[in-house]
């Protein structure tokens, strides 16, 4: 591999930091091998928004190599808001320009005194004043950096207002709308004063064998471009399922305690598609090209269209059926630099709390939160992205927020994380998915809903059960989560339908291993239970893995009424699969042996 | 009604079940299309099978046994699948939307105008079962 250049931008030192041999076969890259690398560092005492707190842009072994959807990087450290393993997963061009600059990662501790952004052009590195930066929107400052460094084909990293003023789920931004959304990881990268990180390369990307890896990358890419699941992403977007979302009852409305909207049609990838629509967009190398564009009648110029999260955060989940505010909604947190999900989510819990008297026009600052006012929801995303009034509260999530209003059981989170809108009482293996996720509440790290719609995976063992299946679900989730733990090294987009045997092959001819499916799997194993360890040393325990209340009440209406998943069974099952120790909530010793996590089971076994 | 698959009386039976369910025809009210089925041979069928139905708002309209593919140059859909994957789905044993998702069935056509059907294609595909009697 490549070496990880690493800044303190404290002293504004930098070294190469070479991967050890052993660390590059066992945790591959990607989540993985940052998890590895950063597994000393994290500990329960780091402050995430301190200098000593790391921010690692790390690459993985097919990253900008052109395979199936894998212009992808991960973006890691500790949560803000949850104070746990963080990881968030990124398109766009940005990660095959580094490592086209001869490093596979970018290694950031420290503080800068005053705002800087760096520009990375090949091996040199130029630490700048942002100064004239600060304050100014994503969209704007890769703008700006880029006609700064007057390189046409540099590529921008940025933070937004929201990342500056530390809003603990402020993301990172690059190549204009792609974004790291998840973990607050542009809080930590605004605590650091940075804004912006531009690179440029010109090296070719490393594979090892790459003649036998363009001919199955070519293969993997041809029948991926004609895979029915590519084909609707490409079509309609990742909104796409909207509607069958909402016929399952699996797409959570009105804050979580409804699974019926009957005005799914207007609020859908297929309206955009019908209506707005103007363009496709893709990430690096992506056959799939699930990016929406869109051109409003008011719009004088194309901008980014939503996709499935912000389309149901800022829809569904606010009982606005406006698709033209959707779309305003999400570019707005585009432009402070937000996740969607943590900010409309916790905006939810705002209107749910003022339903309910427990917030009142007091605290809003003179704001009725109506449900489906699109100007309430505006002012309130504009509050965050400030840190203004109610904004200020609302910017710590909702775990937080709930809590200084005496009602923290009232936020649907995990952890700290903001729950994502695919409801487990439609599709049930999503509540291991969010109660177990190393990071909160997360459907990346298993969006196992795909696999309650349908999408079993019977090579590596995930087999069709029925979405309202309970304990006997466990397993699968597991090898799920296993299965997703290689994407996030690779780095792969979880969208591309690639076959095991095909992955692996990928795999071996891009790092030079003679893995089979299985060993692919056991690797995926090794990773989850890694960034488990790195949680338990964290403080996690076995009382963390839970939902929240909202989750464990049944549904009054829509296609999954009346059920909830029985989450103890599951969680009890879930252990037996993982083998780990229900009592503590830590992979056993044996597990992290089997695994080779020698330090690991010293660690947390003594 | 129920006939053996695949044969001209089994979509002859499909077609009469189309248009007298009850359920089929709240359901794929709205849907207005053509579907043309190739089915690719394998086991103890020995050379590629096709027909068609033409659907529209809850009837069907037309059938056609073993068509061939010029008779119908534009259907809204085209679905492709082998023998055992067509049957398995006929017999229960795969779900429907698994072989969407997992392209056992390939689908050729909009995509979007398939996700916003969904109801309608899995309950298209409940009446087929119901009509399957015994698979050749």
């Amino acid at each position: 591999m490549q070496p990880i250049l690493k800044l303190d931008l404290t002293t504004g030192h930098t070294e190469e930091y070479h991967i050890p041999e052993k660390w590059e076969k066992d945790f591959l890259g990607g989540a993985s091998l940052a998890a590895r690398i950063l597994y000393s560092t994290l500990t329960k005492e780091l402050d995430p928004l301190s200098p000593e707190s790391p921010l690692l842009f790390m690459m993985g072994p097919m990253t900008g190599t052109s395979g199936p959807t894998t212009g992808r990087f991960v973006i890691c450290g500790k949560g803000p808001a949850t104070g746990l393993w963080a990881e968030s997963n990124i398109g766009g061009f940005w990660g095959p320009e580094l490592r086209a600059a001869g490093y596979d990662g970018l290694w950031i501790t420290g503080r800068a005194s005053a705002p800087v952004y760096l520009w990375l052009n090949g091996s040199r590195l130029e630490i700048r004043s942002a100064a004239h930066l600060w304050g100014q929107n994503t969209y704007t400052t890769q703008d700006k950096v880029k006609e700064e460094v007057g390189e046409k084909s540099a590529r921008v990293c940025v933070i937004g207002p929201a990342g500056e003023k530390q809003v603990l789920f402020a993301s990172i931004m690059c190549d204009h709308g792609r974004m790291a959304g998840r973990t607050g990881m542009g809080a930590v990268m605004g605590s650091k004063n940075l804004k912006a990180i531009a690179v440029h390369g010109t090296n070719e990307i490393p594979v090892f064998d790459g003649t036998r890896y363009k001919a199955l990358r070519s293969e993997s890419n041809r029948k991926l471009r004609d895979d029915n699941e590519a084909r609707v992403m490409r079509e309609v977007g990742t909104a796409g399922a909207a509607n069958y979302a909402e016929y399952l009852g699996a797409m959570p409305v009105k804050y979580y305690t409804s699974g019926s909207f009957p005005a799914v049609d207007e609020v859908s990838g297929a309206k955009m598609t019908d209506t707005i629509l103007v363009g496709r967009s893709a990430c690096q190398g992506c056959v799939i090209a699930c990016g929406r564009v869109v051109k409003l009648p008011k719009d004088v110029s194309k901008r980014k269209g939503p996709e499935h999260e912000t389309m149901v955060g800022f829809g569904a989940n606010l009982l606005n059926d406006n698709l033209e505010s959707i779309v305003d909604m999400g570019d707005l947190c585009d432009r402070y630099g937000m996740d969607t999900i943590s900010t409309s989510n916790t905006i939810g819990l705002a209107f749910h709390l003022f339903e309910k008297g427990i917030i009142t026009t007091e605290d809003t600052g003179g704001i009725e939160l109506k449900w489906g006012d699109v100007d309430a929801i505006e002012q309130l995303v504009r509050m965050i992205g400030s840190r203004e009034g109610i904004g200020d509260l609302l910017a710590q999530g909702s775990r937080l927020f709930g809590a200084h209003f005496g009602v923290e059981d009232e936020a649907v989170q995990v952890n700290g994380l903001e729950v994502a809108y695919h409801d487990p009482r439609g599709v049930s293996g999503m509540a291991l998915s969010y109660a177990t996720s190393p990071r909160g509440a997360c459907h990346n790290q298993s969006d196992y809903f795909f696999v309650d719609w349908g999408h079993s995976n019977e090579e590596i063992g995930i087999e069709f059960l029925a979405r309202h299946a309970q304990a006997e679900k466990a397993g699968n989730v597991a090898r799920h989560q296993d299965w997703r733990s290689v994407d996030n090294a690779v780095v792969m987009c979880i969208f591309a339908n690639v076959a095991p045997k095909e992955k692996v092959g990928l795999i071996n001819a891009a790092c030079g291993l003679d893995w089979s499916v299985a060993d692919m799997m056991k690797f995926g194993e090794r990773s989850w239970n890694l960034k488990r360890a790195i949680n338990n040393r964290m403080g996690l325990n076995a009382q963390n893995d839970k939902l929240p209340k909202a989750l464990l009440t049944p549904f009054p209406d829509g296609g999954s009424e009346g059920f909830v998943p029985d989450i103890e069974e599951m969680l009890i099952s879930y252990y037996k699969h993982r083998g780990w120790d229900r009592e503590t909530g830590k992979p056993s010793r044996e597990k992290l042996l089997e695994l080779g996590l020698d330090d690991m089971a010293t660690d947390l076994w003594g | 009604m129920p006939a053996i698959f695949p044969s001209e009386e089994w979509l002859k039976g499909l077609e009469e079940k189309l248009n007298s369910d009850v359920r089929y025809g709240d359901i794929a009210k709205k849907w207005e299309g053509d579907l043309f089925f190739f089915i690719e041979p394998e086991g103890n069928l020995k050379e590629q099978l096709t027909f068609y139905l033409d659907l529209w708002h809850g009837k069907c309209r037309k059938v056609e046994y073993k068509p061939r593919p010029e008779s119908y140059p534009n259907p809204v859909f085209t679905l492709t699948a082998t023998y055992t994957n067509i049957t398995a789905l006929l017999t229960g044993q795969l779900n429907p939307m698994t072989a969407m998702m997992t392209s056992k069935l390939k689908v050729k056509g909009s995509m979007g105008y398939m996700m916003r059907n969904v109801p309608t294609v899995l309950d298209f595909v409940r009446v087929a079962q119901e009509v399957t009697q015994e698979i050749l």
